[in-house]
């Protein structure tokens, strides 16, 4: 095969052993164009609102107790961030999620491993599993406190329970429903039961199991507030509440945006570990 | 690379017989087979669907249990999968979290680094891939990815290489071709193959010895040995006389008795 030939990139064609090379600098400029010009349209809406919402705020239409201007929250969230006490408590809470869902993704894939492998755990515990599910997460709350305390303790066991379900449920589907077809490729090749589930398994199952793990994530963050708004002396959860106790909007505010902006950047963390795990599937 | 020495053992299938269904007692899918294959031979087993050839060749690759009768390759019976059998499935199978060269290396990780890298490029260029080893099985056409599965099969230097229908799912041209690639592999390698397949000009093109199979219950029907020299034409008289031949074994008085059963 010469050199030339080396140097073609594929483009997924079907029947064609080797695809023409396509000239790349002009595609690449377009489709940078649409990309610029998709971001841009999709941030008119936001921007012209908050602009709007500025205005009106300005000028008085609505009530600066209840809903403060932009600028005004802005303006809170960097005197949070100037008296230390936004580090205080994103830090608190960033330190539950963390320790949170590392233990319900833990115990999450150690069952989903078992259940999706073995068909005798799968048949024992997945029914009782699927079952706890349906219990509204709120409703384990009393419970936790009442055996745990009000302490971290509880905090972290509901956001485990939180990051666990989804974890769990993704990692034990993905490992049964690995293509039969390709278990069979690995018994040509005579893999052991530990080299079957390294080799096949896991990667065929690797999708879903991040999937679980960001949707876990997701999870972990909604529980978090929980546990902070019912009670606690530190955390952007007790900062909502603390701002509702002394009548002070914009602190709500300011958490609630907080929490949007901390979940979004854990979740790009998870993205984008999954995206180099799964790169074989980019084009 | 001992087992390289090793290759030269011939294949004996001795009277098996296969039931599927509840114990035994429903549809033979094979009964009694008798196949006798030299080491280095063509072999192309052709059938309609359901006459048990990919059966047959499931239990010479080992992936099939429940059988009676015994498969010898050399003077070791066949138990289960092993090394000195590769396969070639209809569809690549190839793994889609691995690379191309990683595919192909996928059966010999036991072998040293060096060792292994070697091996798995020598293949690599055997099917003609060379530039692609480290493209993802879904950035590949159909063809190139049944190269990299037949690659894959190969590298481990089995005795003996088994294709299921392997290029079913291809074109007609794209096959053609494929069958040309099998045909040259094959000369630089003369490992053992044989090759299951439903498309008897296939079978006239690449084959040393023809096994026609018929269905309910599976037996062989009958074997023609092809003594034509390769590369045979495909629109020559020699090929055109022995299609004829075939065809005559699947389409004449032999499908009056099923009328019985009405």
């Amino acid at each position: 095969m010469s050199t030339a030939q080396q140097n073609v990139r594929l483009q997924n064609s079907k029947g064609v052993p080797f695809a023409v090379p396509r000239k790349k600098s002009v595609e690449r400029a377009h489709v940078a164009k649409r990309l610029v010009t998709d971001k841009s349209l999709g941030l008119i809406v936001p921007v012209a609102g908050i602009a709007l919402w500025e205005l009106l705020s300005r000028v008085g239409v609505f009530p600066p107790n209840a809903l403060p201007a932009p600028s005004v929250i802005a303006q809170t969230i960097f005197d949070l961030g100037k008296s230390g006490e936004l580090w205080k408590h994103a830090g608190v809470t960033l330190w539950r999620i963390t320790v949170g869902f590392l233990l319900g993704a833990a115990v999450g894939t150690l069952l989903g491993g078992l259940t999706g492998y073995v068909t005798i755990a799968r048949k024992l515990l997945d029914p009782v599993l699927q079952s706890l599910r349906n219990i509204p997460s709120m409703a384990w709350v009393p419970l936790f406190l009442l055996w745990m305390g009000i302490q971290e303790t509880s905090k972290i066991a509901l956001i485990a329970l939180g990051a666990f379900f989804p974890v769990y449920l993704n990692l034990s589907s993905g490992m049964s429903h690995v293509d039969p077809k390709l278990i069979e490729v690995g018994r040509v090749y005579r893999l052991s039961s530990l080299q079957m589930i390294r080799r096949v398994i896991l990667p065929a199952a690797l999708p879903e199991y991040i999937v679980g793990l960001r949707s876990g994530l997701g999870l972990a963050w909604m529980f978090v507030v929980a546990a902070e708004i019912m009670g606690a002396s530190r955390g952007l959860g007790f900062l909502m509440i603390d701002g509702q106790m002394t009548g002070r909007a914009s602190i709500i505010l300011a958490s609630v945006i907080l929490f949007a902006c901390l979940g979004k950047m854990t979740d790009r963390l998870l993205e984008s570990v999954g995206h180099r795990l799964l790169r074989y599937k980019a084009q | 690379m001992s087992n390289v020495d090793v290759r030269n053992s011939s294949l004996q299938v001795k009277g098996v017989s296969k039931a599927f269904g509840s114990n035994g007692s429903g549809l033979l899918a094979l009964d009694d087979i008798n196949l006798d294959i030299p080491p280095g031979e063509f072999t192309c087993v052709v059938g309609g669907s359901g006459c048990g050839k990919t059966t047959l060749l499931r239990i010479i690759a080992g992936l099939e249990s429940g059988y009676s009768g015994t498969v010898l390759l050399g003077e070791n019976q066949v138990v289960g999968p092993g090394q000195d059998r590769g396969l070639v499935f209809q569809e690549h199978r190839l793994l889609p979290w691995l690379t191309v060269q990683e595919n192909v290396g996928f059966g010999i990780s036991d072998l040293p680094f060096a060792e292994r890298s070697e091996r798995m490029q020598q293949y690599i260029d055997l099917v003609g891939l060379r530039g692609f080893e480290q493209s993802y099985p879904h950035q590949l056409s159909g063809g190139m990815a049944q190269r990299v599965a037949i690659a894959r099969a190969l590298v481990s230097h089995p005795q003996l290489l088994l294709l299921d229908e392997p290029f079913g799912a291809l074109d007609a041209l794209t096959r053609m071709r494929m069958q040309q690639e099998l045909l040259r592999i094959w000369e630089a390698q003369r490992t053992t193959m044989i090759l299951v397949t439903h498309d008897i000009d296939e079978a006239i093109y690449l084959a040393d010895r023809i096994v026609i199979m018929s269905p309910r219950p599976g037996t062989i029907k009958r074997v023609f040995s092809v003594e034509m020299r390769r590369p045979r034409d495909r629109t020559g008289n020699q090929v055109a006389e022995l299609r004829k031949s075939i065809y005559r074994e699947f389409f004449t008085k032999e499908e009056v008795p099923e009328d019985y059963e009405i």
